[in-house]
């Protein structure tokens, strides 16, 4: 039996039983009328995803809010990453998303177009933003979402250990053939254990990046398909094959254990990564002795690094919020109080908002980030469309698919033909 | 301790003695029947919390996944009624014959380790010995906490690369490293969490073990039966029943495992797929993929999977399994 393509719209089945099936999630809402005073406080809730050092400077951030705001509590709540976004899909479900709560460019199909999100047109303030950042904020043309900082990729490496080895600072234009010549050239200069550079093909930013640079994208415009064929991720694939075999990137079975990563745990000389990662791991590395750096990522063509600007994290307000109003003062609050943005600091990345690159403090580290953004801006171009909803499940096919590939368990062929009929199910399920 | 017991304990030794002298024998009063209606309706009542609870948190949630599995359900948008579609699928599915592979090589090696392990302490257990009651305690405390967040995360830090277990292997010559990173092995941490974790099916043989007659053992060795043959014609056969629970019990767990493989594996059953439990992935499928409808189709499939294990071993125990007192069945 096959699935009816012309079969009637799904909509909405949800209900509360199902939700309740799925998961028992404790509710909080303020039942307040939407004045608030001091003795009769509106309640709203905050949430974000990020360690604890960011809770506490945002819990402060907020704090400082509440004594401005009299008439307006926040409750907060934070996790890491993936359980954060567990913890929302499933809240999701049950319609029990907190008033304000952080958001991810990955994650902003999914929530917007299910309604789930409150048109932020006319409710926020959209006048002080740096040029570029809102457009990845919107869905079809409707502002949903307001960007709390950006990043961009960027080649994040050891410049003591590089420079160390006889490896020239990577310049725009690098090329991939040149990087992996360095690692090469890197890992057989710092010995056992340590390695030139991390294994890249497992991530598929990095391959939307390399099919940015020979002016494809990884998604159609519309969303609905992948825009590249099974033979093209299995070259992808094999853009580090030869490195793995040679043992100048790490094995996947030292990989899997890593908890912090390569280049905090002194192991690794360079990884392509987000630009705004860098001043995070940059004490770490000091501690250690070493110093970090940025440059563009490798690229197939010196003219065009594929590099945008994406948005690192967006504020957005849920649709069932009774209190629009107090969410959208807490917003502009922490996106535009010099006070708020000086506690904030880089934690979420280079603010987006012109009076937060007025405001904040920067270290050395993120002025780098700052630098480093500076110096490719001529080769930032538009951001692709919002991906497909699908997309946080296809990231997690193409990293489980790529350690079939690591383990030699499957061949990239191979790999790259289950990737498709994987994503395609999870596209068409979206439809 | 030395000085207290000579105040308090008198008073309590009488207020213990007290009462079986009057009473309890005053309570054996006859009551006057009550009719079997009333009595049969005062049960339900008392049952009702039960009864909502499970209708609600059990059966509905249950009710709604079958009917789920019979749908293309998303978390988020909802769903339509496609038949068995889903139930063809999964016959097409990759990943439905690894998480098979995963689930039943885990049943097959995790389930008799267990059983053997628990007899075995469970016979050395029932032995009389001075402290034989903390011994019983400290080998069943494992099973408390096993299935915790925290017993997964240290099992975690004990094999992984350079842990204690590659350390100890290493000197044997091993080079896999880590389990954890090593595909071909990773499954036998979950199997050695479990077996570790033998508490309850040790309790139960216990009761079974000491339910065999003695008289059975001494008129054995009178025959000049060693140890083995004891063992193997009156000691196995005596506790065939309960054996026979015990596998039926861990077997349908095991099918069931999902906690320590999440946590050690995640929901991609890593490292490559070879901690893909059967649950895991209707976990993700669920939860990660939103694909509420076809997660419901992969849980009923495990629903009737477990039935059909279990009719079989019903089966196979009719001639398998010694009932004492029906001998002449």
């Amino acid at each position: 039996m096959m699935r009816n393509p012309h079969g009637l719209r799904r909509r909405s089945l949800l209900t509360g039983a199902s939700a309740t099936a799925v998961l028992a999630a404790a509710a909080a809402c303020g039942e307040d009328g939407p004045a608030g005073t001091a003795d009769d406080p509106v309640e709203i809730s905050f949430e974000w995803w990020g360690d604890d050092a960011r809770a506490e400077i945002t819990t402060e951030a907020v704090n400082l809010f509440m004594s401005k705001n009299e008439g307006i509590k926040v409750q907060t709540n934070f996790a890491d990453f993936p359980t954060y976004w567990e913890g929302m899909t499933g809240r999701m479900a049950s319609q029990d998303l907190p008033d304000v709560f952080q958001m991810d460019y990955s994650r902003l199909r999914q929530f917007g177009t299910t309604g789930l999100l409150l048109p932020l047109e006319g409710v926020v303030k959209t006048d002080d933003f740096r040029e570029g950042f809102l457009e990845t904020a919107k869905l079809d043309g409707k502002l949903i979402a307001v960007p709390a900082a950006g990043n961009t990729l960027g080649l994040i490496y050891r410049s003591d250990w590089f420079e160390a080895h006889g490896v020239a600072a990577p310049a725009p234009g690098y090329s991939w053939d040149a990087y992996a010549a360095d690692i090469a050239k890197v890992t057989a200069g710092l010995g056992e254990g340590k390695w030139g550079g991390g294994d890249w093909a497992g991530q598929y930013h990095f391959m939307e990046l390399w099919l940015r640079q020979q002016g494809g994208s990884f998604y159609t415009e519309d969303g609905k398909a992948l825009a590249f064929d099974q033979a093209k991720l299995a070259e992808w694939w094999q853009t580090t094959a030869a490195l793995y075999a040679a043992g100048d990137v790490p094995p996947v079975a030292t990989t899997v254990e890593w908890v912090e990563g390569g280049l905090v745990q002194d192991l690794l000389a360079s990884e392509i990564g987000w630009d705004n990662f860098m001043p995070g791991f940059s004490p770490t590395v000091e501690a250690n002795g070493g110093t970090l750096a940025l440059a563009a990522p490798p690229t197939l063509d010196p003219n065009n690094l594929g590099l945008y600007l994406k948005p690192s994290m967006q504020f957005v307000i849920s649709a069932a919020t009774e209190q629009a109003e107090a969410s959208a003062k807490l917003i502009d609050f922490l996106l535009g109080d010099p006070e708020a943005i000086a506690i904030l600091g880089t934690s979420r990345g280079i603010p987006a908002t012109n009076a937060g690159l007025a405001n904040v403090e920067l270290d050395a580290a993120s002025q780098a980030v700052i630098d480093y953004e500076a110096s490719v801006s001529q080769y930032l171009t538009t951001p692709p469309p919002a991906p497909p909803a699908a997309t946080g499940a296809i990231e997690v096919k193409f990293g489980e698919l790529y350690q079939q590939v690591q383990y030699a368990e499957m061949t990239p062929v191979e790999a790259a033909e289950l990737f498709f009929t994987e994503a395609e199910t999870l596209l068409a399920n979206e439809q | 301790m030395s000085a207290s017991p000579s105040t308090t304990a008198p008073p309590a030794a009488t207020g213990a003695e007290a009462p079986p002298a009057g009473g309890s024998r005053g309570a054996a009063k006859r009551r006057a029947p009550i009719s079997r209606r009333g009595e049969r309706l005062v049960g339900y009542t008392f049952m009702t919390p039960w009864i909502i609870g499970s209708l609600v948190f059990t059966v509905g949630p249950m009710l709604w996944s079958l009917y789920l599995s019979f749908t293309d359900y998303h978390l988020l948008l909802g769903g339509d009624w496609v038949g068995m579609a889903n139930y063809t699928a999964m016959f097409e599915d990759p990943m439905f014959g690894r998480a098979v592979k995963v689930t039943l090589l885990y049943v097959l090696l995790a389930v008799p380790l267990k059983l053997i392990a628990s007899l075995a302490v469970a016979m050395l257990l029932t032995q009389s010995r001075r402290g034989i009651g903390f011994y019983r305690a400290a080998f069943y405390m494992p099973s408390l906490i096993a299935m915790s967040v925290g017993i997964a995360i240290v099992w975690k830090a004990l094999f992984s690369g350079g842990g204690p277990q590659d350390q100890f292997m290493s000197w044997f010559g091993w080079e896999g490293g880590g389990f954890i990173g090593n595909p071909s092995v990773s499954i036998l941490m979950l199997v050695l969490l479990s077996v570790w974790t033998f508490g309850a099916p040790m309790v139960i043989f216990m009761a079974g073990l000491l339910q065999v007659p003695s008289e059975l053992y001494e008129a054995a060795e009178v025959d000049g039966a060693g140890r083995w043959h004891r063992f193997v014609h009156i000691t196995i056969p005596m506790l065939s029943p309960v054996i026979f629970f015990n596998v039926l019990m861990e077997t349908v767990h095991a099918f069931q495992l999902f906690g320590p493989a999440f946590i050690i594996g995640g929901t991609a059953g890593g490292p490559a797929w070879s901690t893909l439990f059967y649950t895991v992935r209707i976990y993700a499928l669920a939860f990660v993929d939103l694909r509420m409808g076809y997660a419901s189709a992969w849980a009923w499939m495990l629903v009737l999977a477990v039935g059909v294990v279990t009719l079989i071993m019903f089966r196979a125990a009719k001639n398998l399994v010694y009932y004492a007192g029906e001998d002449n069945r």
